[in-house]
């Protein structure tokens, strides 16, 4: 199990529509081998359709599911050998843990012996191998969720599929499970398709992320590179938390530009080899909360700002603001709360800063 | 259970009148089949078991009481097998046609069973099924479909579609989840139907009144003519001993019922 290489899968410009609603439409994606990719987005943004297309499931209405470059669309489920972890996990309730895990060796006409040894390992792989024998409903919903991974990859399956795997679970078991799940991941070396709208937990497990919303692909690429160069307003709000300013564009340049809003002039730095945007459009910035510091005076950033604090909340790792300035409006700002001497107060006068680096132009989204 | 409502006097004796009425019936049956007349009556010099002793010897009583046997249980099998599928195949396709089958399936509850019996008479003389062990099976497995279709029904309605998605994309054929998911999943309705189209079958007459006349003669037949030729008390003796088994299937029920929750 441990050697196996994990396969490739590729949609192309997939669409499901339900008469004249587009589920999903003409989406075009990339799984390499072995990847960790989670579909995320909002409830009604065409993840579980995609899966559940991938799976077999789901018959898309154009467009064409490969898997190592082998068109599988026409497939049934039965065919594709996927394993999948459903939402809610699915176990058979009349099954012990054993029977369950041993289900797709048995459809498979596999010997006992063959069964039983595989079974054993497929558990110690989730650490239930002492639960063997009872039935779903005696175990916690972390054991379930375990016994479900199981029965998933007893089989050897080419694909690992995923449908919102830990949303029944509570907060901190999920966190668990989720480190449990990508070390998983890297221990028996398959490719992994999740489906969830937890960004937390998108960020955290997976090797990329695909964003999609209204059922199109909207950005992918890897949790770091989503969350700090968002393209487009919906991905910035969606992952994370996000300040959002709009100007006009002056004294654009290679590596930068000034978005002029008002009195105000805020200077923005681009990465290198991105085209800044035309001197006189209209711009809009993406500015993540976390970024925004609290100057101390006399000291100085490349944005600076003056506002007065509106609400604020204490989170333990920090504090959330609310702060209204005079020049942008509402923004808000998070403070690490260790090691500052800050105590806020409703109307607290405050002076912002932040780095030209830290705001990224992001497009309007598409109506 | 708390913070109901506790029932009233009038309500409390209400209930219980109802339940005296549904009962009394029945238990006045045991007194008759215990008398130590040679006619139907209740006990007056004192308890007898002559009448129970008269049923089991006699050849008659007995022949009757195996016919009725054998043909309620090949009548279930065909009430089983045809209502489970029917009810299978309505959840699985689920369209507002299969709707409609659901409700034509139940069309032997409703309409009067004296009606059906003429229309079997009618046309069970050109096929040859009168008075024929396969013609009385025929009449009670249909019309035991009902029951089947309506337990399997509710089992189906608390299945999980899930699973079936889940057997699938561990690549199961449709056979092998059926035999290993959906099955045992419904099992304990499957049962209920059977245990019902049973008890349906075990006491039907009106249809064999009609449809059979010396070569099947089934125990609720037996008990008519003995009730209309003379009053023998053997009547009631059979009827405790068919309230008895009635009970134990019925409890068969709730015991399977009772496991498949626990």
């Amino acid at each position: 199990m441990s050697d196996a290489r994990g396969h490739a899968l590729s949609l192309r410009e997939v669409s499901k529509h339900y008469g004249s609603f587009a589920a999903v439409e003409r989406v075009s994606l990339e799984v390499g081998q072995g990847e960790f990719l989670t579909l995320l987005g909002p409830s009604g943004s065409g993840k579980t359709t995609i899966l559940m297309a991938v799976a077999g499931f789901v018959t898309p209405t154009a467009g064409s599911i490969l898997l190592d470059g082998a068109d599988i669309t026409p497939l049934p489920p039965e065919k594709r050998n996927f394993g999948m972890v459903f939402q809610g996990y699915a176990l058979f309730p009349h099954m012990t843990v054993v029977e369950n895990v041993a289900f797709p060796l048995r459809v498979r006409g596999l010997s006992r012996a063959d069964r039983d040894a595989k079974v054993r390992a497929a558990l110690d792989l989730v650490q239930l191998g002492q639960f063997a024998d009872r039935l779903p409903k005696q175990l916690s919903g972390g054991q379930q969720q375990r016994v479900a991974l199981a029965r998933a990859l007893v089989f050897d399956p080419n694909l690992l599929l995923l449908d919102e795997p830990l949303s029944a679970l509570d907060k901190k078991l999920r966190a668990e499970l989720q480190e449990e799940l990508k070390a998983l991941h890297r221990r028996v070396g398959r490719t992994f398709i999740n489906v969830t709208h937890d960004q937390e937990e998108a960020l955290s497990m997976s090797d990329r992320i695909a964003i999609l919303n209204h059922g199109k692909l909207i950005q992918h690429g890897a949790p770091g590179a989503l969350y700090e160069r968002p393209r487009t307003r919906f991905v910035a709000d969606f992952l994370g938390k996000s300040n959002f300013l709009d100007g006009t564009v002056r004294d654009s340049r290679p590596g930068g530009f000034a978005l002029e809003n008002g009195a105000s002039r805020l200077a923005v730095a681009l990465p290198d080899g991105e085209a800044p945007p035309a001197d006189g459009t209209r711009s809009l910035l993406s500015l993540r909360p976390e970024k925004i510091d609290l100057l101390p005076e006399g000291q100085s950033a490349d944005n600076v700002l003056e506002g007065r604090v509106v609400s604020w909340a204490y989170l333990g790792t920090g504090f959330s603001l609310r702060i209204a300035t005079e020049a942008l409006g509402e923004i808000r700002a998070n403070l690490p709360a260790w090691r500052s001497a800050f105590a806020p107060t409703e109307g607290l006068p405050v002076r912002l800063g932040w780095d030209a680096r830290a705001a990224v132009p992001v497009a309007e989204d598409a109506p | 259970m708390d913070g109901t409502y506790r029932p009233g006097t009038v309500g409390r004796g209400l209930a219980w009148a109802t339940a005296a009425y549904l009962v009394l019936p029945i238990l006045i049956i045991l007194p008759v089949a215990l008398t130590d007349q040679r006619y139907l009556s209740l006990p007056e010099d004192g308890i007898s078991f002559q009448h129970f002793r008269t049923v089991l010897t006699s050849p008659e009583w007995l022949g009757s009481i195996w016919q009725s046997f054998t043909i309620a249980v090949a009548a279930t099998v065909l009430s089983v097998t045809a209502g489970t599928l029917c009810a299978i195949g309505c959840w699985r396709i689920s369209r507002r046609a299969t709707e409609l089958i659901r409700v034509l399936m139940l069309l032997p509850l409703i309409i009067p069973s004296i009606v059906y019996a003429i229309g079997l008479y009618r046309y069970f003389g050109p096929l040859g099924l009168l008075d024929r062990f396969l013609g009385v099976v025929i009449a009670h497995g249909v019309t035991g479909i009902p029951y089947v279709v309506i337990t399997v029904s509710t089992a189906l309605a608390t299945f999980d579609p899930r699973l079936e998605q889940a057997a699938r994309g561990m690549g199961a054929s449709l056979s092998q989840t059926l035999r290993w998911v959906i099955l045992p999943r419904i099992a304990p309705g499957i049962f209920s139907g059977a245990i019902f189209a049973f008890i349906h079958s075990w006491d039907e007459l009106v249809m064999v009144l009609f449809i059979a006349s010396r070569d099947v003669f089934t125990l609720p037949r037996r008990i008519w003519d003995g009730i209309n030729e003379n009053l023998d008390p053997a009547m009631a003796a059979v009827a405790v001993l068919l309230i008895l088994f009635t009970l134990l299937l019925l409890m068969a029920d709730r015991a399977l019922r009772r496991r498949s929750e626990g």
